[in-house]
């Protein structure tokens, strides 16, 4: 049997990756033998999903990711708002506005994620009375609202200044100019990478673990506590954010290719 | 009719005063620059690219801040008053070189747009007006094209329609044919041409010598952010006075 080149290549490759991968998985097993790790998958299965009474019920972990996706989609939906506000703000007349917006920025930008969440936990969340989950949120929309604003500000400025002019000789105000000229334009722009976004909320979420929102990652802590089942159980949650931000990833890159054609 | 309306109607419906711009570099874009235009004239603005004549007309709708002088169009005047500059915007409709449609659009969309936002009416009333509109400027059947799909020509008989759709007094053309493939500038030149015969107060910076002989009522040159000289239409491309002026005509005619 004769292959082409370009196949014989993609077999090598395969071949290549193959080996790199048995390679791993040889020493992860053989490192977990020297310490004496005792596996345990058969277990793991209940965690995603339990029978209760003949009716089939989401385990923790499945509940976790649900928390997860929920956080993830309210924080996509504040931070949008967010950075709409702050994008504004920057492109506005107004000194304060454009200063304020500033601070903002360079705040959420240059301190650690998990400091911020601490500082809104800790601090904010008491003053304010509002409950784990929504601190939770804030956090991750204050901080991703940020990046944002970016991703927002770059596609208004990107509309060109024709379409302004043009809207303003019309006499629009300033408000019918964005909402019905500017932004439709600009959401071409925007869309794609705010998508991108999502994937990085849906990482980011796994943060607020630590001030016991029990998403994904708190539920696989809670049942490593129980159990010990470490390696397993870390493996399944890397897993199941691999899947679902890859899913996004795909949505993302979809939506990318319709705003382009279209 | 009272005195005031009277007056109103007698008054020169573009007043400007001694304006000057200054853009940051400094350049000067006008200078002491003063005209008065009457209803139902047509004025075209020729001169050397950066003479001016741009930066003018959109001074004239507050596209651009002038640093010094007034501008008072149909009696109102151009100032910081934010609402004065609306109506001011609303009383003038202003085609571009460059078109400048919305692109996400559709024809009749972008004619609708301002008729709905501004003027508040409803989407049936403004697709009937909009419709006359597009029939007038010979795009009936385009309606629900986007503007990528349309040619120049078809792209700026647009743009005219748009800009009359919110019942403007004043016209402003800002090179409007100059973006043109040579065989669709006539049709352009033929939407304004029934413009002007219509009565309709227009402003016209462009290069075609032959349409502004035909149509304008003056003519003015500018130079350097100045008036240089300006005349009645037939009597200025034959007797042209100042130096500058007649070098500028030999070059282009």
């Amino acid at each position: 049997m004769k292959w082409s080149p370009r196949v014989e290549n993609r077999l090598v490759d395969v071949a290549k990756f193959v080996v790199v991968l048995t390679a791993c998985a040889y020493l992860l097993l053989r490192g977990s033998a020297g310490i004496g790790y005792n596996w345990q998958w058969q277990t793991i299965p209940s965690y995603l999903l339990t029978v209760d009474g003949g009716h089939l019920r989401p385990g923790p972990l499945l509940r976790g990711l649900l928390v997860t996706l929920e956080i993830t989609f309210f924080s996509l939906l504040l931070s949008a708002l967010i950075g709409l506000g702050v994008a504004l703000l920057r492109l506005s007349g107004s000194f304060v506005g454009r200063l304020l917006a500033r601070v903002y920025l360079e705040t959420i930008r240059n301190t650690p994620l998990l400091v911020q969440i601490f500082f809104l936990y800790f601090v904010m969340a008491p003053i304010l009375d509002i409950g784990r989950f929504a601190t939770g949120v804030l956090a991750l929309s204050l901080f991703e609202g940020a990046y944002a604003s970016e991703i927002i500000r770059a596609g208004i400025v990107a509309v060109p200044i024709g379409q302004w002019e043009a809207a303003h000789a019309l006499g629009l105000r300033s408000f019918d100019t964005y909402r019905a000229v500017i932004i439709p334009q600009a959401m071409r722009r925007i869309l794609p990478p705010l998508t991108s976004q999502a994937v990085s909320l849906l990482k980011d979420s796994a943060l607020v673990s630590t001030i016991a929102v029990y998403e994904l990652t708190m539920e696989g802590r809670t049942i490593i506590a129980e159990t010990f089942l470490t390696f397993e159980v870390w493996f399944t949650v890397a897993a199941i954010y691999l899947v679902v931000a890859l899913f996004l990833s795909f949505v993302a890159d979809q939506a990318g290719k319709y705003l382009r054609i279209s | 009719m009272n005195d005031q309306a009277k007056q109103e109607s007698n008054s020169p419906i573009i007043d400007v005063r001694r304006i000057e711009k200054i853009f940051p570099g400094p350049v000067v874009a006008l200078r002491d620059f003063f005209i008065t235009v009457e209803r139902g004239e047509v004025l075209v603005i020729i001169g050397p690219s950066g003479s001016g004549k741009s930066t003018f007309l959109r001074c004239l709708n507050g596209l651009e801040e002038i640093d010094a002088g007034t501008i008072r169009i149909d009696g109102i005047s151009l100032d910081e008053n934010e609402a004065n500059r609306l109506a001011i915007r609303r009383k003038i409709g202003m085609v571009f070189q460059s078109f400048n449609l919305f692109p996400h659009l559709t024809v009749l969309g972008n004619v609708d747009l301002a008729q709905r936002l501004v003027q508040k009416k409803s989407r049936r009333q403004a697709a009937e007006f909009s419709r006359r509109l597009l029939e007038q400027v010979g795009l009936a059947d385009m309606e629900d094209r986007y503007p990528h799909q349309l040619s120049g020509g078809q792209q700026q008989r647009v743009a005219i329609a748009r800009a009359l759709a919110m019942m403007p007094k004043i016209m402003l053309f800002d090179e409007a044919t100059s973006a043109l493939d040579p065989e669709m500038i006539g049709e352009v030149l033929d939407v304004m041409r029934q413009l002007a015969r219509d009565g309709m107060t227009m402003v016209v910076v462009t290069h075609e010598m032959g349409f502004a002989r035909e149509v304008s009522d003056r003519i003015l040159f500018m130079d350097k952010g100045r008036l240089v000289e300006e005349g009645e239409s037939q009597t200025f491309f034959r007797n042209p006075r100042h130096a500058r002026t007649r070098e500028f005509l030999q070059q282009i005619l």
